[in-house]
């Protein structure tokens, strides 16, 4: 090979070298708001074709419950003082337990839904897709923590209290509440972030 | 013995009064009350699960009892069901007893409670109803949890059509509760403040996923919460239809049917419904894996006949049909194979096959269909293991697809697939002569005969047409035939013959041979005959021709025509009897003129032309109108002449030609009509209608006036183009009388000038003789005779016979002395220049804007010195303009033409010189040079009186330029080198 040819596989090889190298705090940050800015893109989408799915009355036009709530999953509703007044470890950790909490429920929900609507491959996909996200968030957050040096919370199974007898349409209620509330905590990590950036600045 | 009897009767005694103790004491203990009932509930089924045990059985004895069952709800007061229930009972036996119920159980207490009797037949009348058990309540309610609103039953799996009863309870009595199914509020039926039932009657079958039914909890408009149910309508499972079995190897039985509907539902609700093949002679079962198909594996040879059972089954029914039948009347064959073909020839093949043999002695039905030239032929042949079938009939040269089915021949249940092979049949000779046809070019000497045929058609041709035989033989001198071969995709051949008949016959040859000949005879003289044209109309495309029958032995008629554009030849052969025929073709175009002609073949294979006949399938109107020539105009007439226009060449027969004619007069000349044309003006209108009338003599016409035509030709469908009018316009009365007057004239005058020509020398004596020459005179002679030494004749070229001075024009001037072959331009002058023709002593007066003559006519005394005593005679004499003029002949001559005859003729003989003009005009004719001039001389010629007056007093000044130039002027070497 001529010599330009191995100074472009050189460059081809870099940056696999490079990103296992740790990187900063502020690209830590950055890495993870971009990630949160694109899932917010999707999230209403994953709740429309959703709600399209179940029948009516998640279908019908403009339907809302916020009353559904599940107990294995954190509201992400907060108020604003207090959300304020937290510090950058508590916020993290409570949009971990969260997104945490979101990657086990939207595993429940596919796993409901690929049996009662086999033949729906875009929610099944969608779902799936959203799921990996919400992980990928976890390990940009892991990341943050890490480099502002603050303890990783201890995983546990959310899900641990979930009755598996429950009807179908609580399985829709609770995919219903999983979907609104990945868009919920999906808006609230793009916030938490963006303090964080600003805090952070490259 | 006595004491036998006591023993014996004590011992009866005490054995019926057991007995008696014995009934007694189950007469006490009648009626046995069921004890420790116990209820619990089946949420899944929504069923009521009852447990109970009868005390005070006896021991190792069943005894057969009916339990009355009450079910309350709500209240025991409130019985929604009671039945009777027969078992029979063991001693310390656990009785359980189920009931579903309508309404879920989570939305009412339900009560229950029974009482039994002794229903066994080992116990005599009467028996008696036990006591009531207490009243069992059964609750589920409690259990609910938290929460504000419950609707049931959960998930609940129904047929379509079928009754359901779902209720909610709402824990707050101050909520309003609204329930939908599918979006639609339905209403209930309040069971208590925290309870209603709906009842949905015939529920409908939405989707596979299930029908949601939800309620919703609000206090106002604020929603409390949500609650609902999926209810999993299910299809109802159909009988499966269009069962049967059949068995190609006597190996395995195949079992089809139609399933019906898929009854799965989603959520694992439940699965698509199952299909079991029971056999009943064998009592073997087998679930089949596919929805509607199942082999069946037989393993005894010695059944022969089956009962199959076809069990259709789901979560809510099961559906079963039945089919009974014997094994080889089942046997649907597997296709034929080896399908060949032996001996193919022309028209027959035999075809051959084998059958998968199944059993000895096996006979087989099969059919065989032949398809082949767009038709099909079916036959049956029954048959052991080799079939064999003789084709016959078949088109030479033609490819056959046949195939053959077969079917067990004692017991027909169906047929096989079908197995085909293709063939070939081979070719053999042509069936049919080729339709020839002639078409004869005599010319002085022989004559040119272009055959043409048409190809076989496929049934004639049995095979590829390879090459056709042309045989020509002279009839009327014996000599040898000629025979030629044409290849085969030509269809026409041209033969030069000579004034003989020929008799000529066509075959047309394939691989195998010659086809039968086709003959047609050449006449000495074949088509000399006069024949008139008829002209015919053709109707959508079709010509309808029709001729006189023709006496004789005719065997036939021909009708040819030329199609165009392609100018091919088509004939159409008519049978003896017919003398009428449609020739009908799409090649036809409207438009076209077509030819057609008529023969009659005699028996002699000589066609003899009866009748030509022509027409247009449809005319077209004119294409173009003629070139019109305007002749004769008068003032009150003229010609209009079309000769050159062809009335053949034409898309229509021309039947005559229109001729519009404008003018300003309103009123139309005798013979025209009014006419509107198509742009909405009006004008005159002639009809001609004899389309060989190519002229038209407009007349009556005004003088002076103009006037427009325009002809077109008109044929049945109408006229022409419309094109712009031509502008005539006649011309004045007078004119023309003008000219009869004035040619005569110009006429005569020529004439005279011709005379006068002729007669020139005539004229010229009689008018003009030549002046006669003195020295030839007569005179002389007599002069002489007289001897005067000093009379001499003058020598007119001795003379100069005036002198002329000229004034050169000031600088620039141009002086031009028109000579027979010089000029002199003077450029370079700046200074006004003169030109002196004067006598050469006075050479260098000074120039003067006048140009003086000296008319030595009254110049007494050079009259009285002698005229050729002025002139300069000596070789010393300066080469002035004598060097110029070589002779003075040639200084006059220029002078007459110069300065208009200012010096007039000099007759040479006359002693005083007759000077014609009195004036001179500046010589110079160029004024460009004028405005240069700053001081212009006066115009003034001046006639010089015989007064001697100083030139240099009229003249300005002369400059040494001007002197230079005059005498530079008058130096020829200067300028003529």
């Amino acid at each position: 090979l001529p010599p330009p040819a191995h100074l472009c596989l050189l460059t081809l090889l870099l940056p696999p070298l490079s990103s296992a190298a740790p990187i900063s705090l502020a690209e830590s940050i950055s890495q993870a708001y971009s990630l949160a800015l694109y899932m917010q893109k999707n999230t209403s989408v994953l709740l429309q074709t959703y709600l399209q799915y179940q029948g009516s009355p998640f279908s019908d036009p403009g339907f809302s419950a916020p009353e559904l709530q599940l107990s294995s999953l954190p509201p992400a509703t907060a108020f604003f003082k207090t959300w304020r007044t937290l510090d950058d470890g508590e916020r993290l950790s409570l949009a971990q337990g969260a997104f945490l909490a979101l990657t086990q429920h939207l595993q429940l929900v596919r796993d409901d839904q690929s049996d009662l609507n086999p033949g729906s491959p875009i929610l099944l996909a969608q779902l799936g897709t959203a799921r990996l996200r919400a992980q990928g968030l976890l390990g940009n957050m892991a990341a943050i923590m890490t480099a502002l040096g603050l303890p990783m919370p201890p995983e546990e199974d959310t899900l641990g209290l979930v009755t598996f007898g429950a009807s179908a349409f609580e399985r829709k209620c609770l995919g219903y509440v999983v979907t609104r509330e990945y868009g919920h905590w999906t808006d609230r990590a793009v916030r938490d972030l963006a303090l964080l950036k600003a805090k952070y600045p490259a | 013995m006595a004491l036998f009897v006591v023993f014996q009767t004590t011992f009866f005694l005490t054995l019926l009064s057991l007995r008696t103790y014995q009934s007694e004491v189950l007469a006490e203990r009648l009626p046995l009350t069921p004890v420790s009932l116990k209820v619990s509930t089946n949420s899944i089924h929504q069923s009521l699960h009852l447990q109970w045990t009868v005390h005070n059985l006896p021991y190792h004895q069943e005894l057969k009892m009916v339990f009355q069952i009450q079910i309350s709800r709500i209240e025991t007061s409130n019985v929604v069901w009671v039945g009777n229930y027969s078992t029979t009972v063991k001693w310390n036996q656990v009785l359980h007893w189920s009931w579903e119920s309508e309404l879920p159980l989570e939305c009412a207490t339900h009560f229950v409670r029974m009482k039994s009797v002794m229903d066994d037949a080992s116990f005599p009348e009467p028996n008696f109803w036990s006591n009531w058990s207490s009243w069992e309540e059964v609750s589920v309610q409690d259990s609910l949890g938290r929460g504000i609103l419950f609707v049931f039953p959960k998930d609940k799996l129904v047929e379509e059509g079928s009754n359901v009863t779902i209720c909610y309870v709402s824990r707050n009595i101050q909520n309003n509760v609204s329930c939908y199914l599918e979006g639609k509020q339905i209403h209930g039926e309040q069971l208590d403040p925290h309870v209603t039932a709906f009842n949905l009657n015939s529920v409908p079958f939405i989707r596979n996923r299930g029908t949601n039914i939800y309620c919703e909890a609000s206090q106002g408009n604020v929603s409390k919460g949500i609650e609902g149910i999926v209810l999993f309508v299910s299809k109802v499972l159909e009988e499966p239809k269009d069962f049967s079995c059949e068995t190609q190897d006597f190996k395995t039985l195949h079992c089809t049917w139609d399933p019906g509907t898929d009854t799965a539902l989603g959520w694992s609700k439940q699965p698509s419904q199952s299909y079991t093949l029971f056999e009943s002679f064998s009592g073997e079962k087998k679930l089949c894996t596919h929805k509607n198909w199942c082999n069946w594996q037989i393993t005894q040879d010695s059944q022969e006949t089956y009962n199959f059972t076809l069990i259709a089954e789901n979560y809510l029914r099961k559906r079963s049909v039945n089919i009974l039948f014997n094994l080889t009347h089942r046997v649907y064959l597997m296709n034929p194979f080896s399908v060949n073909f032996e001996n193919v020839n022309a028209t027959n093949a035999i075809m051959t096959w084998k059958v998968h043999s199944m059993r000895n002695n096996f006979t087989y039905l099969c059919q065989i269909e032949l398809h082949g030239e767009g038709k099909m032929m079916q036959y049956d042949v029954s048959i052991k293991v080799n079939g064999e079938y003789f084709l016959s009939e078949l088109e030479p040269a033609t490819e056959y697809m046949a195939r053959v089915r077969c079917a067990d021949a004692s017991h027909f249940w169906k047929w096989s697939e079908w197995s085909g092979q293709n063939f070939t049949t081979l070719e053999a000779a042509p069936s049919e002569a080729p339709d020839v046809w002639r078409s004869v070019n005599s010319e002085p000497g022989n004559h040119t005969v272009t055959l043409f045929w048409k190809p076989l058609s496929k049934l004639h041709a049995n095979g590829k047409i390879l090459f056709y035989n042309v045989v020509v033989e002279n009839l009327d001198k014996p000599s040898r035939s000629e025979l030629r071969s044409i290849p085969a995709p030509a269809n026409s051949t041209k033969l030069i013959l000579d004034r003989c008949s020929y008799q000529i016959c066509v075959t047309a040859n394939n691989s195998v041979g010659a086809s039968p000949a086709s003959i047609i005879v050449i006449s000495v003289d074949p088509e000399n005959k006069e024949v008139e044209e008829e002209r015919i109309a053709g109707t959508d495309g079709r010509f309808s021709l029709s001729w006189k029958p023709q006496p004789g032995d005719i065997i036939g008629y021909v009708v040819d025509w030329c199609d165009h554009p392609q100018d091919v030849l088509q004939w159409k052969n008519v049978g003896p009897n017919t003398t009428s025929t449609v020739i009908s073709t799409d090649a036809f175009r409207p438009g076209v003129r077509y030819d057609f002609r008529i023969y009659g073949l005699s028996t002699k294979r000589i066609a003899c032309l009866l009748e030509k006949k022509t027409g247009y399938s449809q005319e077209l109107a004119p294409s173009d109108n003629p070139h019109v020539l305007v002749d004769m105009l008068t003032s009150h007439s003229f010609t209009l002449s079309w000769k050159d226009y062809s009335t053949e060449s034409q898309p229509g027969f021309i039947q005559g030609y229109h001729v519009y004619l404008k003018s300003k007069a309103r009123q139309c000349h005798p013979r025209f009509q009014k006419a509107v044309l198509s742009d909405g003006s009006e004008c005159c209108k002639y009809k001609i209608d004899n389309p060989e009338e190519k002229a038209l003599i407009v007349d009556n016409l005004k003088p002076e006036s103009s006037y427009e035509f325009f002809v077109t030709p008109f044929t049945s469908a109408g006229e022409g183009p419309n094109a712009t009018f031509t502008k005539v316009t006649t011309p004045d009365e007078h004119s023309s009388m003008l000219i009869h007057i004035l040619l005569p004239m110009v006429f005569c005058v020529l004439l005279i000038m011709i005379v006068c020509y002729l007669k020139s020398q005539w004229i010229k004596e009689t008018c003009y003789p030549d002046i006669p020459d003195p020295y030839k005179s007569s005179i002389l002679s007599l002069i002489k005779f007289k001897e005067n030494p000093h009379l001499t004749i003058m020598n007119v070229s001795d003379c100069i016979p005036d002198a002329i001075e000229v004034v050169s024009k000031p600088e620039g001037t141009k002086i031009q002395i028109l000579g027979t072959r010089k000029s002199l331009t003077e450029t370079e002058l700046t200074k006004p220049n003169y030109l002196y023709l004067l006598p050469t002593e006075k050479n260098h007066s000074g120039p003067g804007p006048c140009i003086c003559f000296e008319n030595f006519t009254y110049n007494q005394a050079a009259s009285d010195s002698g005229f050729c005593g002025h002139v300069p005679v000596s070789p010393k004499a300066p080469p002035s303009m004598l060097g110029l003029m070589t002779s003075p002949e040639n200084v006059l001559k220029a002078l007459e033409k110069n300065y208009m005859n200012s010096l007039g003729e000099v007759p040479a003989g006359e002693t005083s010189l007759n000077y014609v003009s009195q004036l001179a005009s500046p010589m110079s004719g160029d004024k460009d040079s004028l405005p240069t001039n700053p001081v212009e001389p006066p115009h003034c010629s001046e006639y010089k009186m015989q007064m001697a007056v100083p030139l240099r007093l009229a003249l300005p000044r002369p400059t040494e330029n001007s002197s230079l130039s005059s005498i530079t002027l008058l130096d020829p070497g200067e300028h003529y080198r």
